[in-house]
C-alpha cells in the first residue's frame, strides 16, 4: 500500500485518539502526455529554477517567504508555521457532529483519505463504523502546512474520507441569481420531466472516464496518420570503441570468431 | 455580492435549451507564501527545462506529446486534445440523468452558480425538475480551451453547474487496503450513543478561521524583528485499542 | 459493456468485456487473451516478478492504438503489490505483477503487451542481465537479426559469457546475458555492450550499426546497446505483441536459430500464442537460465 502520505497526526473526538496519516484521493489525470522541446523533442522536465542565477535549485534550498515589501520578505520555517496553532497543526480534534445531509455541497473544497497508522486500526474502524450506522459527519478545524481548514470527517465504505470546507465567508450567496418571475406552467413541467426521464442511468464514473480515453485515442490515431511520430533525440553519439582490455578481449574473440566461420 | 459572469453557455438536452451565465461560487483571500531560494532569497520560478540543453524552456518552444513507443511521440496541439465540442460551442450538453444520491462527493470538484440569460425560458422548470425528481444532469461543455464533464444539479431555486472528476483520478477505497478490525456490539453502542450526544445542527457560518489573524500577527512580529516563541505542537497519546471501550464509556459519561 | 467477476484464493478480478475481440483480423477475444495469461502464469510470472510494470494498453483492440501505463491505476484492488519509483525525478506507484491475480487484472485492461525494466524493484540500478536488442531496418528483417544474433553469442562465448535469445514478437531479436551479481551496474552492462556493438559494426559494416541514427539504420540490423539503462524497459519474455496476429516474445533454441539462418528462413521462428502454450508444457521455461545463472561481465 503505497499512497502518498501528506501528513501525519491524531484525529480525536471527545477522549478518543486515533493516530492517522492523511493521504491523497485525487490523482491528477492520468493519460500520460509529455512536454517535449518543439525544436529537437526531447523531453522536458519540471524544475525549479532561481532566476538570479539561472540553474536549479533543489528542494533544500528553499524557503517560504511573506512578501511584506517590493522584494522584501519575512522568512518562515515549518516550524515556526506549525506553532501558530499549535492545538491544531498535529491534532484533528473533532468537537462536533452533524447531518451530512444538512451541508450545501457548495461547501466541499478538496477530499483526501485518513489511514490508520501502527496501532490505531481498531479505534479507526470503530470511527468509520459509528459514523456509517448514525449517517453522521464529524467537523473540526486543523492546520496543514499554511493554512487552517474546517474540515468534514466522513465514513465511505469502512475509510475515512476527510473534505476540506470553505469557511462561510468564502461562499458568495446566489439566492438573487434565481429568476424573479417565472412561473412554471403544468404542461412546461410535466415536458421537462418526460424528458429527463427518458435520460435515467446509473451513475457510472467509469464510463465517463472510458469515453474521454476513447476520444483522445481517436484523435491520436487521427494524428498518426497524418504525420508520423516523432523521435527524441539521441543523447550524444560517443566517439570511441570502450576501455581499451574490453576492446583488445572482444578483437581476440572476433578473431577466432572469424576464423572459423 | 453578485460576482462577474464567468462564461456564458447554453444548457442543452433534447428539445430544451436554457441560455446561463456562469458566477463562481467561492471567493478566497488568503495570506500568500512564496518560494525562496536561500542563499539569496530570491523568488523561484517553476520552469520546464530541457536536459539536452541544459536550460529553461519557454511555453512558446513547447509541444506536447504522448509517447507510443520508447522514445516515439505523436505531437498534439493542446487544443485539440482539449475540444470536446467545435471551436466556440457555448452548448453544455447534457448525456443523462442519474439520481443525484448516487454520486459521492468525491468526485464533485469546483461549483458554479447559473443564473439565466437574458430573454431565456425554461430555467425555473428545469430548476424545478432537478429538484423534484432529485436528479443530476451529467453533461459537457468547452470553456476557454479546456473541456469538462460536469453534473448540472439544484440548490433551492438556483441552478449549479459542478465539475466532475474522473474515475481514473480518484484513489479508490480498495486501494487503501484497510484492515478489517472485529468490534464488539457494546463498543459500537456506545460510540452511537456519543456520536448522538455530539451531534449538532451544521451552521458553518459559526466557523471562523482565526489561523490567519494569528498567522498576520507572526509575520508581522518577525517584520519588527522581535523574536517568537516556538511551540511545539500538541500531540495526543493514541487510545491503546485494549483500553478503547473504557475510553468510550469515559467520553459518554463526560459528554452526557 | 458487460462485467462479471471471478473468485480466486479469496480475491474477486473484476472483468468485463470478455467477448471483445482485441485481434479482429485475427480473430483473439479478451477472453482467449485471458486464458493464454492464465496458462503461460507458472512460466512468466517468475520473470515478472518485483519488476515494476509498463503497461501497454489496447483497450479498442489492436488496430486501434495504444497507450503506456506506468501509473498503476488508482482504481486496483488492494492485493495488487506496487513499489515506489522515481521516473524523471517524480515519485510515481507502479505495479508488480507478482501473482496470478494480478496478472489476470492487468489483461483485463487489455495490457496486451508487459514491459520490464532490466533490474528488480528493490534494486533498480542493479541490471539482473545485459540485452542486445536486435532491431532491422529494411530491408533487413528476422534472417538478418538471426545472423547477427549468432554471431553475438559466438563472440560473447569466447568471452565466457553464455546468453541466450528470444523474438522481440514483432521484427527483430533479443540476446540476452544473465547476469544476476549485486555489483553489477547500468554503467557496467552499457559500457560492455556498447563495446560489443561497436565492433560488431567494425567487422560487419554492412549487415550492422551500433549507431542510432536513422540513416545509418538502413538495410542494417541495429543492435540498441543503448537499451542497457535504469529507464528503459523490454518486452518481458512470453508477452503477446499487439500485432494483427498474436505472436509472443518467445525464447528460441539456439539451433533453431543455426537451422533457420542456414536455410535462410527466418519467418517460421515467429511463435504464436498456441504454440507458446504447447512448447512450454512440452518444455519448460526456456528461459530459466536468466533467473538463475550468474556471470560476470570480464575487462571492466
Amino acid at each position: 500500500m503505497a499512497v502518498q502520505g501528506i501528513w501525519s497526526g491524531t484525529i480525536s473526538f471527545s477522549l478518543v485518539a486515533i493516530p492517522v496519516q492523511l493521504v491523497t484521493a485525487v490523482e491528477t489525470g492520468r493519460v500520460s502526455f509529455h512536454l517535449l522541446h518543439k525544436t529537437d523533442y526531447s523531453r522536458l522536465t519540471r524544475k525549479m529554477i532561481c532566476p538570479e542565477e539561472g540553474t536549479e535549485v533543489l528542494r533544500n534550498e528553499l524557503v517560504r517567504g511573506y512578501e511584506i515589501a517590493p522584494e522584501r520578505y519575512v522568512l518562515m520555517t515549518d516550524e515556526e508555521l506549525e506553532s501558530v496553532s499549535p492545538e491544531r497543526s498535529r491534532t484533528i480534534e473533532i468537537i462536533e457532529f452533524i447531518d451530512l445531509k444538512e451541508v450545501d455541497p457548495v461547501y466541499f473544497d478538496h477530499p483526501y483519505y485518513l489511514v490508520p497508522s501502527k496501532g490505531g486500526e481498531k479505534a479507526y474502524r470503530l470511527l468509520a463504523e459509528v459514523m456509517r450506522r448514525t449517517n453522521k459527519a464529524g467537523i473540526a478545524k486543523f492546520v496543514l502546512g499554511e493554512r487552517e481548514y474546517l474540515v468534514a470527517v466522513k465514513s465511505s465504505e469502512g475509510a475515512l474520507e476527510l473534505i476540506t470546507l470553505h469557511y462561510s465567508s468564502e461562499i458568495r450567496h446566489d439566492t438573487d441569481l434565481a429568476p424573479k418571475k417565472d412561473a412554471v406552467t403544468a404542461d412546461e413541467d410535466r415536458r421537462v420531466k418526460k424528458s429527463i426521464e427518458k435520460m435515467m442511468q446509473e451513475f457510472d464514473s467509469g464510463k465517463y472516464a472510458d469515453s474521454r480515453r476513447k476520444g483522445i485515442m481517436d484523435l491520436l490515431m487521427k494524428k498518426a496518420k497524418e504525420r508520423p511520430p516523432v523521435e527524441a533525440p539521441v543523447t550524444t553519439e560517443e566517439e570511441g570503441e570502450g576501455p581499451a582490455d574490453l576492446v583488445a578481449a572482444l578483437e581476440e574473440s572476433m578473431r577466432k570468431v572469424k576464423g572459423s566461420a | 455580492m453578485a460576482a462577474g459572469t464567468v462564461w456564458k453557455g447554453i444548457i442543452h438536452f433534447g428539445d430544451t435549451d436554457v441560455a446561463v451565465k456562469l458566477h463562481t461560487a467561492v471567493g478566497e483571500e488568503r495570506i500568500q507564501f512564496h518560494l525562496l531560494h536561500q542563499p539569496d532569497q530570491v523568488r523561484i520560478r517553476q520552469q520546464m527545462f530541457c536536459a539536452l540543453e541544459n536550460r529553461p524552456v519557454s511555453a512558446e518552444e513547447q509541444s506536447k506529446g504522448f509517447e507510443v513507443e520508447e522514445g516515439k511521440y505523436i505531437l498534439v496541439d493542446p487544443e485539440e486534445l482539449e475540444q470536446t465540442a467545435p471551436e466556440n460551442s457555448r452548448m453544455i450538453e447534457v448525456h443523462e440523468f442519474v439520481k443525484t444520491a448516487q454520486i459521492d462527493p468525491l468526485f464533485l470538484g469546483r461549483v458554479y452558480y447559473l443564473e439565466p440569460d437574458v430573454q431565456t425560458k425554461g430555467y425555473a422548470a428545469l430548476a424545478r425538475a432537478l429538484r423534484e425528481l432529485e436528479v443530476s444532469g451529467i453533461c459537457t461543455w468547452t470553456m476557454r480551451k479546456r473541456s469538462y464533464l460536469g453534473a448540472l444539479q439544484t440548490s433551492g431555486n438556483v441552478i449549479r453547474l459542478s465539475t466532475l472528476r474522473y474515475a481514473d483520478e480518484v484513489v479508490a477505497v480498495e486501494s487503501l487496503a484497510l484492515q478489517d478490525v472485529p468490534l464488539s456490539e457494546k463498543e459500537l453502542k456506545i460510540g452511537s450513543d456519543l456520536i448522538a450526544q455530539l451531534t449538532v445542527p451544521f451552521e458553518p457560518q459559526k466557523y471562523k478561521n482565526e489561523h490567519e489573524k494569528k498567522l498576520q500577527e507572526m509575520i508581522e512580529k518577525k517584520a519588527r524583528g522581535e523574536t517568537i516563541t516556538v511551540l511545539p505542537p500538541k500531540r495526543l497519546k493514541p487510545t491503546e485499542p485494549d483500553n478503547l471501550l473504557q475510553v468510550l464509556e469515559a467520553s459518554l459519561k463526560k459528554a452526557a | 459493456m458487460s462485467r462479471t467477476f471471478i473468485d480466486m484464493a479469496g480475491r474477486r478480478i473484476p472483468l468485463s468485456n470478455l467477448e471483445k475481440d482485441l485481434y479482429p483480423s485475427y480473430g483473439f477475444t479478451k477472453a482467449a487473451i485471458l486464458d493464454y495469461y492464465r496458462g503461460m502464469a507458472p512460466y512468466i510470472l517468475p520473470h515478472l516478478k518485483d519488476r515494476p510494470l509498463t503497461l501497454k494498453r489496447y483497450p479498442e483492440g489492436v488496430e486501434k492504438g495504444s497507450f503506456y501505463e506506468k501509473r498503476c491505476p488508482s482504481h486496483r484492488p488492494a492485493w495488487v503489490q506496487t513499489a515506489e519509483v522515481v521516473h524523471d525525478t517524480e515519485p510515481m506507484t507502479m505495479c508488480l505483477a507478482n501473482d496470478l491475480e494480478t496478472l489476470l487484472w492487468a489483461e483485463n485492461l487489455a495490457a496486451l503487451e508487459l514491459h520490464v525494466p532490466l533490474a528488480r524493484a528493490g534494486s533498480p540500478r542493479t541490471p539482473d542481465s545485459m540485452v542486445f536488442d536486435l532491431d532491422p531496418g529494411e530491408p533487413a528483417g528476422l534472417l538478418e537479426c538471426a545472423q547477427v544474433a549468432l554471431i553475438v553469442r559466438d563472440l560473447l562465448s569466447g568471452m565466457g559469457l553464455a546468453s541466450h535469445v528470444k523474438t522481440s514478437g514483432k521484427k527483430g531479436l533479443h540476446v540476452f546475458v544473465p547476469l544476476n551479481r549485486p555489483e553489477t551496474t547500468f554503467e557496467d552492462t552499457k559500457t560492455f555492450s556498447r563495446a560489443v556493438a561497436m565492433i560488431m559494426q567494425k567487422h560487419y559494416p554492412d549487415l550492422v550499426t551500433g549507431k542510432m541514427a536513422k540513416i545509418e539504420r538502413q538495410a542494417r540490423v541495429f543492435i540498441n546497446w543503448s537499451q542497457n539503462d535504469a529507464s528503459k524497459t523490454m518486452i518481458s519474455v512470453y508477452s503477446l505483441r499487439a500485432r494483427e496476429r498474436p505472436f509472443v516474445s518467445f525464447p528460441l533454441d539456439w539451433r533453431e536459430l543455426e537451422e533457420a539462418a542456414g536455410k535462410g528462413k527466418a519467418e517460421t521462428l515467429q511463435v504464436t500464442h498456441a504454440e507458446a502454450l504447447e512448447k512450454v508444457r512440452a518444455h519448460g521455461d526456456l528461459f530459466r537460465e536468466m533467473l538463475e545463472r550468474e556471470q560476470k561481465l570480464p575487462h571492466l
